[in-house]
């Protein structure tokens, strides 16, 4: 785990030095970049003018301290740029697989109570559709048919420009708003969590509700199932308080991978809504070819990946008593 | 846990089972767009770099999607984006196959410190969510399509290398394999002749699911601005053209639906291949073997 | 012409009106509409607005260091939150009082002296002294920031007592009052800065990033918050010396998409937004909407650098066929929907010197004939451009348009979008052959241009092209600066201005209009030509 926690801060440092081009600009300004002066000064206040090994040295060595260096477009540390921007993410993601399962496990249990019959199909298309939608062009066709046409719902952003966000406690503005008693507040956001949520979250229901379908149909092959069937139990009751319950423990399992794919996703949605989160982030800063923050936004993802894994497996080894960890 | 189960070796030569439903679907899709990629400069209505009528037209008869801001056709400019977004995929598919295949191959077979150290660089690699390092690689190495590739490629092997050193260590296990060993034949040989061949289905499957994600991330780094050049009627880049005008929504429509339908084709054959072969998603392998 | 709901901007006659500025030599074609005249002073904008002013705005800024900060929405915030020591009238002509009370030059026009106004106070209470002055010129000199040019002439600063500021120049400078106007020389608090680590010297000055979140001006309002890619939020200085502005608070919104910005103004999320394209703003209207569509000194233009890695075989016939080639009526259809003009020289429509110079117009057989003659038969040029959406104008549209062009005459382009700093860094170092870029001016003068497009040692362009200098050029800009009076200077601004043409080194490719478009109770929206939009004008009705 450290060891891949490192190798992954090198693989982005060394990544990061590839590039033919210059992030002084950003730090001088144009105009100043034939002023040899002002560019020897930027580029030691900012370590550039080092051996690429010394910086890398010097790298590893704030990172262990929690410094990612700062950003040359914000001009803070990337560190509490992430932090700040954190929230927003998490909130979206978090939404969004609250839709993602929601509507995954209602399309699974359709599917496997009518297996392969129309519905059951019917269920798989739509889930597919949702793998299968590139997330800026299904992002772009709701603001304009919601927001820009219908007007029922809110543009991109977290909140409307004349609203102001909730004094920080969690830093979700929903739960912030809920926590401050205003419900405006919470609508507001809500209404403006809708659309990005149910993009990024659509691209889930097809995993969700293809690993419900398979599981209830292996429960429905048991023979608890069965018998609580020939005692003549509704099937309603079957499924919901017998099979349903063991067909989600293996579900539960793929939350945290989900999550993984969740904060992926976010990288266009966020783009398309202006959302300002880590995805966003990332986007702008590749853009800018701002170094320390495109290393610390991918170590992030990295070790947000790394996390989900490890979560992954703690909660396998729970619910799988069969695997140990070792 | 062994990341994949090996697929007992079956001719499917005579009865491709997996070829009905949605993956037929899926698969006459799929030929159709090639086609299309292929003959597109023989008989395409108009150039998609020309200014053939007024700029920011409604769809109608003529202009079956509107025109762009430019006045150029946008179905026309769609279909030509078809011949960009197959072949970098298939290039990006091919290559990390190869690549992936050729370091997996050694991993497992040869095992030991050679095993550690390639591990270690795959397991690093697929520690990322995949557009976070492909945007990171292509900022780098300067933005456009080619660079775009290069990342996607670096992307993308670690996976098949993976799976891969999973069905070698799998397969080396067998008898006749160890027979084989036994009466002197090269590793190499053993490599090539036994077990390679057994590994292709799951590698195969793979490869026709992935395809449809690498169509997805190349239109994505266009998107953001990393991939192609204009005036290239790459299909992410179209969608940043709708996205400039947005009201003019069929200009990015056409690039949206264009990616949709080819994604769903390979994901409707990659479903049909994976219930069939019954090859595990790489959901189930990611990070632990 | 679009349908617009209402259009109360005037379409003034651009050139040939006269040029009687007797203080500078100023644009001649006033912009400012009948209706906006009348609500624009700072007075009466007092409509009692209790809530905050929403204006949607992609922001361009590059700092929010008073000495460092060089974009147009720095224009904005720098004139509501600093002052300068002269402003520009409504009229866009006339220089009228700010921080000082008066001022008076000496006959040839090197020396300067400015007498403040005893009341004016930084929003601390402190008072506005002659030594703010001096330490805020100072140390735009010394940090080279990116407009320190406004203060390149300057020899030095006395100040004989608090109330008196006296600049002594290196060279006879008719613009310098109009230079003085700039918001980039708005005064800063010394004591306050300096107490955050502002220094004169870009090797000691820490204070940049104190000033992304705090703000030491006298202006109307104060800095209350900034957060990069979202919002930059001002208060209303209540300390303010003169009259106070109409908002308690004003409130930019980070809003890059033109789209996003007329949605949010009709769906009065937002009270003001500037930055439509003619195709956004196509069919906006109503009651409860003003838009105007008025003529602006912005521009975007074309750049050839044969001094550029790659950009060699860009000789002056090379470079006259390129300019023949553009199709201009299309690229003005093309990047704005035909809401802009074509623009002659790099001196912007409307300024002194402008008066009478020949449009440029396509000739297809004419530049054909110039890259035969110069043995071109296949040529490929790198053309990297940033990706911007500036005034309306989308330069990937306008720049594909010009590649297209271009390939009736053989020559391929490249294109290229990059993020403006990486496009920056670029230019600077390589130079880039065939690129795009965009001005608004600073100020009121001519000279502005010919400092920044001119083949004179030390300017922008002629350090990015790295063409051979254009001897011609800076005894011309001497008399003009030297020149009394302004016939005679918009005599010499011309003749400048058909020596950058002939340079082929700039080729304007639009002129667009500006529109303006907000909510109709709100009052006092203008264009200004030094300062973008005066904040402390605007009032709800």
């Amino acid at each position: 785990m450290p060891l891949l926690l490192l190798g992954i801060a090198t693989i982005v440092f060394v990544v990061s030095r590839l590039t033919p081009a210059d992030p002084l600009v950003s730090i001088v300004g144009e105009r100043n970049l034939n002023n040899p002066e002002v560019v020897a000064a930027a580029k030691q206040r900012w370590g550039l003018d080092e051996s690429l090994p010394v910086q890398y040295a010097q790298y590893m060595k704030n990172l262990m301290q929690g410094d990612m260096g700062t950003s040359f477009t914000t001009r803070k540390p990337v560190f509490d740029d992430l932090v700040d921007r954190l929230p927003a993410t998490l909130e979206l993601t978090a939404t969004a697989m609250v839709i993602g399962l929601v509507f995954g496990i209602g399309l699974g249990v359709l599917a496997a109570r009518n297996r392969n019959r129309f519905i059951d199909h019917i269920a798989r298309f739509f889930a597919l559709i949702g793998s299968s939608l590139p997330a800026f062009w299904a992002g772009l066709l709701l603001l304009y048919v919601f927001y820009a046409r219908l007007g029922w719902l809110p543009g991109p952003g977290r909140l409307d420009p004349r609203a102001t966000a909730p004094d920080e406690i969690t830093g979700f503005y929903t739960v912030d708003a809920l926590l401050h008693g205003d419900f405006g507040g919470l609508r507001a956001a809500l209404a403006h969590l809708i659309l990005p949520a149910s993009v990024l979250g659509w691209g889930v229901v097809g995993i969700v509700s293809r690993l419900v379908r398979a599981s209830l149909l292996d429960e429905f092959s048991m023979e608890y199932v069965r018998v609580a069937r020939a005692m003549g139990l509704r099937e309603r009751t079957v499924v919901n308080s017998h099979a349903l319950r063991n067909a989600l423990l293996p579900t539960i399992t793929i939350v945290a991978f989900t999550f993984a794919f969740l904060l992926t996703g976010a990288v266009l949605t966020e783009t398309v809504f202006s959302w300002p989160g880590v995805g966003s982030y990332a986007v702008e800063s590749s853009r800018n070819l701002d170094f320390p923050a495109i290393i610390g936004v991918t170590i992030l993802g990295g070790f947000a990946f790394l996390m989900t894994n490890l979560v992954t497996d703690v909660i396998y080894a729970f619910a799988d008593p069969r695997i140990r960890l070792t | 846990m062994t990341a994949v189960e090996t697929t007992p070796f079956r001719s499917r030569r005579r009865s491709p089972a997996w070829l009905r439903g949605p993956a037929l679907v899926g698969v006459i899709t799929l030929v159709l767009w090639v086609l299309v990629a292929v003959t597109l400069p023989w008989w395409s209505p108009s150039d998609p770099l020309e200014q053939v009528a007024d700029r920011l037209l409604g769809p109608s008869f003529s202009h079956l999607m509107g025109t762009d801001a430019l006045g150029r056709d946008v179905f026309v400019r769609a279909l030509w984006g078809a011949r960009i977004s197959l072949p970098v995929a298939a290039i990006v598919i091919v290559s990390s196959v190869m690549i992936g295949t050729i370091v997996g191959a050694i991993a497992g077979f040869f095992g030991g410190w050679i095993d550690s150290v390639l591990m270690r660089a795959v397991d690093i690699t697929m520690a990322f969510p995949p557009i976070l390092l492909a945007m990171a690689i292509t900022a780098s190495l300067g933005p456009g399509i080619g660079n775009a590739l290069i990342a996607m490629v670096l992307v993308w092997w670690p996976i098949y290398a993976r799976l891969l050193r999973a069905q070698v260590i799998a397969v080396k296990q067998r008898e006749y394999v160890e027979s084989a060993h036994a009466i002197g034949a090269s590793r190499w040989l053993i490599l090539r002749r036994y077990i390679l061949p057994m590994s292709y289905t799951p590698v195969l499957v793979n490869a026709t699911m992935d395809f449809g994600q690498v169509v997805l991330l190349t239109a994505s780094l266009s998107f953001i601005g990393l991939g192609a050049r204009p005036p290239s009627p790459e299909w992410g880049a179209m969608i940043t053209e709708g996205a400039t005008n947005f009201y003019q929504w069929w200009i990015a429509a056409a690039a949206g639906i264009a990616i949709f339908l080819v994604v769903l084709a390979f994901n409707f054959v990659g479903d049909g291949l994976r219930d069939t072969f019954d090859v595990k998603d790489l959901g189930d392998i990611k990070d632990r073997n | 012409m679009i349908a617009l709901g209402l259009i109360t901007g005037l379409l003034v006659a651009a050139c040939g009106s006269d040029d009687a500025s007797p203080d500078a030599g100023t644009p001649d074609g006033s912009v400012s509409s009948s209706q906006a005249t009348d609500d624009a002073t700072g007075d009466s904008a007092g409509g009692g607005s209790e809530t905050a002013l929403v204006i949607a705005r992609g922001m361009d800024v590059n700092s929010l260091d008073p000495q460092r900060a060089y974009c147009d929405t720095c224009q904005i915030f720098m004139t509501a939150v600093y002052e300068t020591l002269i402003g520009l009238d409504v009229d866009n002509t006339t220089l009228v009082p700010r921080l000082a009370t008066a001022w008076e030059s000496n006959a040839d026009q090197t020396e300067f002296t400015f007498t403040l106004d005893p009341t004016a106070t930084f929003a601390d209470g402190s008072p506005v002294m002659s030594a703010d002055v001096k330490f805020s010129w100072e140390r735009q000199q010394g940090l080279q920031g990116s407009a320190s040019y406004l203060v390149g002439s300057i020899a030095s600063i006395e100040t004989p007592n608090d109330a008196t500021v006296k600049v002594t120049l290196t060279a006879p400078n008719s613009a310098f009052l109009a230079q003085v106007n700039a918001p980039y020389l708005g005064i800063v608090n010394q004591e306050l800065a300096e107490a955050h680590g502002a220094t004169a010297d870009p090797e000691t000055d820490t204070a940049e990033e104190w000033f992304l979140s705090n703000s030491a001006g006298s202006g109307p309002f104060t800095l209350a918050a900034y957060t990069a890619g979202s919002e930059l939020r001002l208060a209303r200085n209540e300390a303010y010396w003169g009259a106070a502005p109409a908002f308690p608070e004003v409130l930019i919104k980070e809003t890059p998409q033109a789209v996003s910005q007329r949605q949010q103004l009709e769906q009065g999320a937002v009270d003001i937004a500037m930055q439509l394209s003619a195709d956004v703003a196509d069919g906006l209207g109503g009651d409860d909407l003003v838009i105007e569509q008025v003529p602006s000194f912005n521009y975007v233009y074309l750049a050839l650098s044969p001094g550029a890695v790659g950009g060699e075989q860009l000789s002056p016939e090379v470079r006259e066929a390129i300019r023949l080639a553009l199709d201009y009526e299309g690229l003005i259809d093309a990047t704005v929907g035909g809401a802009g003009r074509a623009q002659a020289s790099p001196i912007p429509n409307g300024f002194a010197g402008t008066d009478g110079l020949a449009v440029p117009a396509q000739d297809l057989d004419a530049a054909k004939q110039l890259l035969a003659d110069a043995g071109i038969t296949e040529l490929t040029l790198d053309a990297t451009y940033p990706s911007l959406n500036v005034y309306g104008v989308d330069f990937s549209t306008a720049m594909q348009k010009v590649q297209t062009d271009l390939q009736e005459v053989g020559i391929q382009l490249e294109l290229n979008p990059v993020e403006i700093a990486v496009w920056a860094e670029q230019i600077g170092a390589d130079g880039i052959p065939v690129t795009m870029l965009y001005f608004a001016p600073d100020h009121t003068d001519s000279s502005q241009y010919v400092q920044y497009f001119g083949l004179m040692e030390g300017t922008q362009w002629q350090g990015w092209s790295k063409a051979d200098a254009n001897p011609a050029e800076a005894p011309l800009l001497d008399q003009a600066f030297a020149a009394q009076d302004a016939t005679e200077r918009a005599a010499l601004y011309s003749q400048l201005a058909e020596a950058m043409i002939a340079d082929q080194i700039i080729i304007p490719v639009v002129n667009p209009d500006l529109f303006l478009a907000s909510r109709s109770n709100i009052t006092g929206v203008r264009y200004s030509a030094c300062c973008n939009l005066v904040l402390a004008e605007l009032g709800r009705s």
